[in-house]
């Protein structure tokens, strides 16, 4: 996989009216391309519920998943942009990018994401995302 | 004097923490100090063998009463200049 998040698990200015949507719409990606199942979009929800809203890890930023294996059928990663943000209740609101992951053991997916991780350390990377208006665009800005 | 072990904590010790951990280990390595740096999960941490936790704020208000070890919130996994204060400041 050359691509660290494929172009067709993209999305561009989406809208959400609030957190949860914005977690189905990045996790319904996963569903349709057949990596992960639909309760996998219940859980991540059903995670910040119950462990509060520490998936939004940096300012704008969240990264959605839920425990490894159930409801997981391959690793995948998806990434949406949302138009306008939603609030988690977060020091980190409010969110404009929803990352969410699908893996299928703890360990299988880490080199992917630790390259993931390597690219938004990036300082600027979080705002060239929101603003890039195509699916396009964003490939360009993860590849660096 | 032994390596310090220091567990990255998140929900299932395998997304966030990961950001959290590679943080660490940057900071680490800028300012030549040594610890073995791993990721764990909030069910599990308090009976893993370290010393000290690295968890965001909304997880270290459960795990806190837990342990008796060091549990250091962090508020943002990508700000540098919070994780380096906080991880200085546990190795003086």
């Amino acid at each position: 996989m050359d691509e660290l998040i494929q172009r067709t698990r993209i999305r561009v200015k989406e809208t959400a009216a609030s957190w949860e949507e914005a977690i189905r719409k990045a996790g319904n990606i996963l569903v349709e391309a057949g990596s992960i199942k639909q309760e996998y979009v219940e859980r991540m929800i059903a995670v910040v519920k119950e462990y509060g809203p520490y998936i939004v890890i940096s300012p704008k930023l969240a990264l959605a998943h839920a425990s490894p294996g159930e409801f997981v059928l391959r690793n995948d990663i998806s990434l949406i942009t949302l138009s306008s943000p939603v609030h988690f209740g977060s020091k980190n609101d409010p969110v404009s990018i929803i990352l969410c992951m699908g893996c299928t053991d703890q360990n299988s997916h880490l080199n992917r994401l630790s390259k993931i991780a390597e690219l938004f350390l990036r300082d600027t990377l979080i705002n060239d995302l929101i603003e890039a208006n195509t699916v396009e665009e964003i490939t360009t800005i993860l590849k660096g | 004097m032994s390596v310090k072990k220091i567990q990255a904590v998140c929900g299932f010790g395998c997304g966030s923490s990961l950001f959290l951990k590679m943080k660490i280990q940057d900071i680490l390595k800028e300012h030549k100090l040594e610890a073995e740096v791993f990721c764990g999960d909030i069910g599990t941490c308090t009976s893993v063998e370290c010393d000290a936790i690295f968890t965001s704020t909304e997880l270290a208000d459960r795990i806190i009463n837990r342990t008796t070890i060091p549990v250091i919130a962090v508020s943002n996994f990508m700000n540098k200049a919070e994780i380096t204060e906080k991880l200085l400041s546990f190795f003086k």
